[in-house]
């Protein structure tokens, strides 16, 4: 139980350091949307199915897609 | 963007997006979701479809006028189920004090007016979430 | 320490997101992490409200719910999940009419053509 919570909030935040470094916005979406279902995971174990739920459906779909979508509208690598 | 292999895994997976949005939906008082994350589950279907097929697909199964029509009517829905509460002389989305039947605990009708509430915020939040989509997506 | 491992990730999450907004000049990059930033604090909440060994809140009939997590935080948060996608949702059509008057994205850039118009 422990050594599962330790290693998914290692992932966690080894996700978002890799969102810091990556200058690719595409890639960077892309991560995001595998943070938020390491996040919803989380949730689950928090004993939160609720929000695990709505940050499956949310974070790795929706808000994910609508930064693709604006991506490929406007530039895919930041300078 | 016309790609064979997306089209068929996508006729293959909406219906099943689609029912399980429903189900969330449905059983929002029972189980964990409701209105929001069962309307984010729909439009994500309709998403899909609009990815796969192309822009006009999605615009003949769902016009502008329809989903602008579910946008105000869900949040019409509510305020209604809200003030029904008030005119029959309890407060504001008063619940079993407002005369709505509360059903066997368990069951999928249950609970009065949470079950009306949560299917009237679904079919807002599919709408909105895929006008969404639809407003980013649009070329200039 | 090893009972307080949420807390100190969620710290850890925010300040990952606060140098994300900082340091990259990408208007993009700047609200994912923002999001980031929004998850942690989602985070110490839902964290407040854990119990050990406990249940989630959801009440089934004819089981008793012995040892519950606190809903409160739940509610609370789900409330704020909505709240973060509504203001992402809104950044990015933003982002979308800074685009069309600029022609990039690039917040020192952004500021630079400000000042050459002024």
């Amino acid at each position: 139980m422990l050594t599962v919570r330790s290693l998914l909030l290692a992932l966690l935040l080894l996700s978002a350091l890799a969102v810091a470094r990556t200058r690719d916005l595409l890639s960077a979406a892309v991560i995001f949307a595998g943070y938020s279902l390491i996040m919803a995971t989380v949730w689950q174990q928090l004993r939160a199915p609720d929000i695990a739920l709505a940050e499956a459906a949310i974070g790795a779909g929706i808000t994910s897609l609508l930064f693709i979508v604006t991506v490929a509208r406007t530039g895919r690598y930041e300078k | 963007m016309d790609d064979l292999v997306l089209k068929v895994v996508a006729r293959v997976i909406i219906p099943f997006i689609q029912v399980y949005g429903l189900y969330v939906v449905l059983h929002g008082h029972l189980s964990p979701g409701g209105g929001f994350a069962g309307g984010v589950i729909l439009a994500g279907g309709f998403i899909l479809y609009a990815l796969a097929y192309g822009r006009p697909a999605l615009d003949s199964l769902l016009p502008d006028r329809l989903a602008a029509l579910l946008e105000s009517g869900g949040v019409l829905w509510y305020t209604g189920l809200g003030l029904v509460g008030l005119l029959t002389g309890s407060a504001f989305l008063a619940n079993a004090r407002a005369g709505f039947p509360l059903g066997v605990p368990g069951r999928l009708f249950s609970g009065g007016i949470v079950f009306l509430l949560n299917l009237g915020i679904g079919l807002k939040v599919a709408a909105t979430i895929s006008t969404l989509f639809r407003n980013l997506q649009e070329e200039e | 320490m090893v009972q307080n491992l949420e807390y100190i990730a969620a710290m850890l999450l925010y300040v990952t997101g606060l140098g994300i907004m900082l340091f990259h000049s990408n208007l993009i990059k700047k609200i994912i992490g923002m999001n980031i930033m929004e998850t942690a604090v989602f985070l110490i909440f839902i964290a407040a409200g854990y119990v050990r060994g406990g249940q989630p809140p959801i009440a089934l009939p004819g089981e008793p719910l012995l040892l519950p997590v606190n809903p409160l935080p739940q509610a609370l948060i789900l409330t704020g999940l909505v709240v973060s996608v509504s203001i992402t949702a809104y950044a990015l059509a933003l982002l979308r009419e800074i685009y069309r008057h600029f022609g990039t994205l690039d917040a020192a850039e952004i500021a630079r053509r400000k000042g050459e118009l002024t």
